[in-house]
């Protein structure tokens, strides 16, 4: 961290910064300049809340070099991190595709939808038995008896599983059935979830806030590694902008930021993202070209009929399309899939 | 000059070089011998570690003492480099003996 004192401040001023951060048990690199002080600042400065430093007198700035993120941050660990489940490998060299639709409806459903999904490629099966819905009134999902039909309609595919967890209550009846536990954005800054989910071993996919900067969502992700669980999956769904054609604006750039400043896994939902059926695949093919470890797509097999989120749900035909563009898309940027 | 005599002169310089960085290290660990003595009085005592008067006259003094070719604001600067890290082991040596 550097402090920037005020051109021709007193020396007072710069020896009360000083005397204040060496109580702390900082070190100081004091650089007189012919004009202005600079002081840099050693030590666990992850710890100092910059605000502090802006109100003594004489300080002009205060501009912390390193991230206040560690845990997930490239620097503390160079090595992209590959999450591994049921022989999927997310992070590595496979572009891994999850789809399903986006709530567990039947039994009947479930498995159409996994059968036509898998044999287009999918290797993750998707599908939600808690809904987060905007209004009390929609659908509010299956509950556990949901997660059994997903669970086996994945197996007869040779899937893995993921669903939204809501809270922390639900974790344990979902350990059974699910291999990767999906954070909605409405519960990003969901601390006690978070770290909740820190304390099991089970990969989670963090999806990231509808007004979440890229600093906000690594710090979430410290949340739950913190705990102990390094299996943490970064995935963009598209934030608010004044944009209001499509429901979210998604930030494809998020996905070569997080691949410098992170070593977590980083996938898209173009889905939520859009909101409509005709923007998924063109987005789909940008997420992928990209760079991104995976993408999230809905697929419904009778979308006009479905409980939740239809129009935003891909035919069974169109993802088998979008499937076809992507096998040419993905080796031109050195993946397989 | 001749260029192989030239590149032999610029050795011998810079041998002088690494002689005087020997004396400049060991000078500079003796200083750092001395800051930790005080750190260890100021930990028993509870006195605090950061003494800009103290830190003034230094600079001070040595920019005084300066004959140049340097002159005395590089020497300031050095300095404030050398004092940043004597306040390290400084504090170092006091939390040791608190």
């Amino acid at each position: 961290m550097v402090i920037v004192m005020e051109k021709h401040t007193a020396e007072t001023n710069i020896e009360r910064v000083m005397a204040e951060l060496v109580t702390r048990g900082f070190d100081v690199h004091r650089s007189t300049g012919t004009e202005q002080t600079v002081l840099g600042v050693v030590g666990d400065v992850a710890k100092i809340d910059t605000r502090e430093f802006e109100l003594f007198d004489g300080v002009q700035e205060v501009v912390r070099i390193s991230e206040p993120y560690k845990l997930s941050s490239r620097t503390f660990h160079r090595e992209k991190t590959i999450v591994k489940v049921r022989g999927v490998e997310i992070g590595g060299t496979d572009v891994v595709i999850m789809a399903g639709p986006c709530t567990i409806e039947s039994e009947q459903q479930v498995f159409e939808i996994a059968k036509r999904v898998a044999r287009s490629g999918a290797r993750v099966l998707r599908g939600g038995a808690y809904k987060p819905r905007t209004s009390p009134y929609a659908f509010q999902g299956m509950g556990v008896e949901g997660l059994k039909m997903l669970r086996a309609a994945a197996d007869e595919n040779r899937m893995a599983t993921v669903s939204e967890v809501m809270e922390i209550s639900q974790i344990e009846g979902m350990l059974p059935y699910v291999d990767i536990l999906q954070v909605g954005a409405r519960n990003m800054q969901n601390f006690n979830l978070l770290s909740a989910l820190g304390q099991i071993r089970k990969p989670i996919l963090l999806k990231r806030g509808m007004s979440a900067t890229i600093q906000e969502w690594l710090l979430a992700s410290e949340y739950i590694m913190n705990g102990g669980n390094y299996d943490v999956i970064l995935c963009e769904r598209g934030i608010r902008t004044f944009e209001t054609y499509t429901r979210n604006t998604l930030d494809i750039s998020a996905i070569p930021v997080i691949d410098k400043l992170s070593h977590l896994p980083i996938i898209a939902d173009p889905s939520h993202a859009t909101g409509r059926r005709d923007k998924v695949m063109p987005l789909a093919r940008a997420i992928v070209a990209a760079g991104a470890d995976g993408v999230l797509i809905e697929v419904h097999h009778d979308p006009d009929h479905a409980l939740c989120d239809g129009p935003q749900s891909l035919y069974p035909d169109q993802f088998a399309r979008l499937m076809d563009e992507l096998r040419i898309i993905v080796p031109a940027v050195g993946r397989r899939l | 000059m001749e260029r192989s005599d030239a590149e032999r002169e610029i050795d011998r310089i810079r041998d002088a070089i690494d002689r005087v960085d020997e004396v400049i290290v060991r000078l500079l660990n003796q200083r750092a011998k001395y800051a930790i003595e005080i750190g260890e009085i100021k930990g028993v005592l509870g006195l605090p570690i950061y003494a800009p008067e103290r830190e003034k006259d230094v600079l001070h003094h040595v920019e005084k003492t300066c004959e140049g070719p340097l002159d005395g604001q590089s020497m300031r600067r050095l300095f404030e480099r050398i004092i940043d890290e004597s306040r390290r082991v400084e504090r170092e040596a006091a939390t040791e003996n608190k």
